[in-house]
């Protein structure tokens, strides 16, 4: 598909003509045989469908023309291999349908709505469920991005140098809300929506095979780490189990090692961005055989790294009371509720129920955990909160 | 393609600073690259005329239809390959860092002859005898619907009396990408996804012989009824002044109107 709209310039029929190509696939190969090179066959059959689209809709004949060109050319044998464009079009076309889909002048909702659709294949219906929206708004949604991208010229190609490094981390941010999106559901009773996280490492995968830049392999082995405590992270209840307390030997051991081998990667620390940061955290975690083995110090050193948002804030006043006693954390966490930046987010009195149950104030603790049962958004986590505070005796 | 750059005091105005840049830097790279059509600086808020009709009656009133919202300072018409290059183009200029700069595509109509440009071959930039202004065609929920919304007959009218030079329309503001540059960082952001109460929806440049004229002008225009014209005087600077003293020496003039009293024009 990315193919079809960089050569007719026209989504829609891209659309269209692949989906085509699919459902005559269903109809051909039950019959006929599946053939001997289902992608080539597919690719075929789009690209003429499109043609014959074009044609119909009485598309300039020179539109018609370079397209002809450019399939005599594919069929002609190899490229100049100067040109890294023509020796691989594939490569170069998912690269820029990933940017336009990622462009900063449409909103993010598009943006993502629109990676997940054109660069993931859902299908609308599919998106839809995964942001909990009716399916003609996500369609809408999807048709307006298509205009803005028609009406206001945004370029289908992979941004020039100079704006590369900010555009892929736009395209970064894209990836990461959709597997945020997927680990905790800002509201309902599902905690966990596995099928988007894995779209989000699938692309991930992606971006990562067509450019592998640090953060992009960064980011895959954030999402990796993560991912692999899914199994661990709900019990058989659909409970949400907290990282302390995880069965690890739950822990997907082959996502785990393909993460923590994206970060053998040597890069000075100097040049990390903040996925890799991250990702070095997440690491500190799963190397951990147990919960008490945890090197909190290093995770400290870690968030020190990172720019002061209220969440970053938050993980580093809870690694300071682990690494250096719940007394500093409490302190820090103190600091940050007076700030008022964090209020109205469960997240804060959860993380103070937590450190002063580790210090031994039951009583503050208890109050801390009501506050966060009040504002906590999802049921597995209000229960979650209501458990520890039961627990407290 | 063809945007038009709008140059607004945002909501986080910053000083000055020509060492990152200055005007005339700016207006040299457009121009070698060919991208640049037409550009004005406008006289500050006070300075615009705000025209409605409403039940048959015009309504005129000082200074820009919305009140305590983004002054546009300033415009650029340009042509360029596409959104990227135009947000390159706004990224650099000096607006994009002490306020936004809204690059607005304009509206492509199917019957557009290809090569057809916003800004008419032959265009003069410096006026030799009328006063000139740029009147916004706002759309405005107060105004009125139904009646004929036709606009075809004011441009027609307005081209044959020779006070309408050039203008088009906008796509609308959901269209639009805002570039803004703090501390050298480009933060592109989208246009407002629910498009606003009020919104510039086009523009034309009118040259007149008061503002007297151009206000019978803009209440002629159908949006006059559905929406609301603002006239908006040229004010040509010299790009290659030192800027500052200029800012200095111009401070007086940012709240004290220059164009004719309403009462002057219209008793």
């Amino acid at each position: 598909m990315a193919t079809l709209i960089r050569v007719t310039g026209d989504w829609d029929v891209a659309e269209e003509s692949t989906a085509g190509a699919f459902e005559r696939a269903a109809a051909t190969w039950p019959r006929a045989g599946v053939p001997r090179n289902p992608g080539a066959w597919l690719t075929t059959a789009a690209r003429n469908l499109a043609m014959d689209r074009l044609r119909r809709r009485g598309v300039e004949t020179d539109k018609l023309r370079e397209w002809m060109d450019m399939h005599r050319g594919s069929d002609a044998g190899p490229h100049d291999p100067g040109d890294l464009a023509t020796r691989e079009p594939e490569w170069d076309d998912r690269l820029r349908l990933i940017f336009t889909c990622a462009h900063p002048a449409l909103p993010l909702e598009a943006r993502v709505a629109l990676t997940l659709r054109s660069v993931g294949g859902l299908n609308t219906g599919e998106v839809a469920r995964a942001f909990l929206v009716s399916e003609s708004t996500m369609a809408q949604r999807l048709v307006r991005a298509k205009a803005k991208i028609a009406h206001a010229g945004i370029p289908y190609r992979v941004p020039p140098a100079d704006a590369l490094p900010e555009r892929l981390s736009g395209v970064l941010a894209v990836l990461y809300l959709i597997y945020n999106e997927a680990y905790a559901a800002t509201s309902g009773e599902s905690l966990q929506r596995l099928d988007l996280a894995a779209e989000a490492i699938r692309l991930g995968r992606l971006v990562v095979d067509l450019l592998p830049q640090p953060e992009a392999n960064a980011l895959l082995a954030l999402m990796l780490i993560q991912h692999a405590r899914a199994a661990a992270r709900v019990d058989a209840d659909g409970e949400l189990v907290s990282l302390e307390e995880q069965d690890r030997t739950l822990w997907n051991a082959a996502e785990l090692a393909q993460g923590l081998e994206l970060l053998s990667r040597r890069l000075d620390p100097q040049d990390w961005g903040p996925y890799r940061v991250q990702a070095e955290i997440q690491a500190v975690h799963a190397r951990a055989a147990t919960a008490s083995e945890t090197d909190w110090p290093a995770i400290l050193g870690f968030y020190r790294l990172l720019p002061d948002t209220p969440v970053i804030e938050l993980n580093r006043a809870i690694a300071l009371g682990m690494a250096q006693g719940p007394d500093s954390g409490l302190a820090a966490l103190a600091r940050l509720a007076d700030s008022g930046r964090l209020r109205a987010h469960h997240l804060l009195p959860a993380a103070q129920a937590d450190l002063s149950r580790r210090a031994g104030l039951l009583d503050a603790a208890a109050s801390f955990y009501r506050s966060a049962i009040a504002l906590a958004s999802t049921g597995p986590e209000r229960r979650f909160l209501e458990r520890r505070l039961s627990s407290l005796g | 393609m063809e945007y038009l750059l709008l140059y607004t005091n945002g909501t986080d105005p910053q000083p000055f600073d020509p060492s990152e840049g200055t005007i005339a830097e700016w207006i040299a790279d457009v121009e070698a690259r060919g991208v640049s059509e037409y550009g004005e600086r406008l006289r500050p808020g006070q300075d615009a005329t705000t025209v409605r009709v409403r039940k048959s009656e015009v309504l005129i009133s000082e200074g820009p239809f919305t009140e305590a919202r983004e002054w546009v300072g300033g415009f650029d018409v340009i042509d360029c390959s596409d959104l990227d290059e135009a947000i390159g183009i706004a990224s650099k200029h000096p607006a994009a860092r002490i306020g936004t700069v809204e690059v607005r595509p304009f509206m492509v109509w199917p019957d557009t002859p290809s090569g057809k440009r916003i800004v008419p071959p032959g265009f003069v930039e410096n006026s030799t005898t009328g006063r000139r202004y740029v009147m916004f065609v706002c759309v405005d929920p107060s105004g009125e619907t139904g009646g004929d919304d036709d606009v075809d007959t004011w441009v027609t009218e307005m081209d044959a009396r020779g006070v309408r030079l050039f203008g088009d329309v906008l796509r609308p503001p959901s269209d639009a990408t805002h570039v803004r540059v703090r501390r050298g960082e480009t933060i592109i952001g989208d246009g407002p996804f629910s498009e606003s109460k009020e919104w510039i929806a086009g523009l034309d440049l009118l040259e007149v012989s008061s503002l007297n004229e151009a206000i019978e002008i803009a209440a002629a225009h159908p949006m006059a009824r559905g929406g609301a014209l603002v006239l908006s005087p040229l004010w040509p600077f010299d790009p290659d002044g030192d800027q500052v003293a200029r800012a200095q020496r111009e401070a007086p003039e940012l709240d004290m109107r220059s164009e004719p009293a309403l009462g002057a024009v219209t008793g």
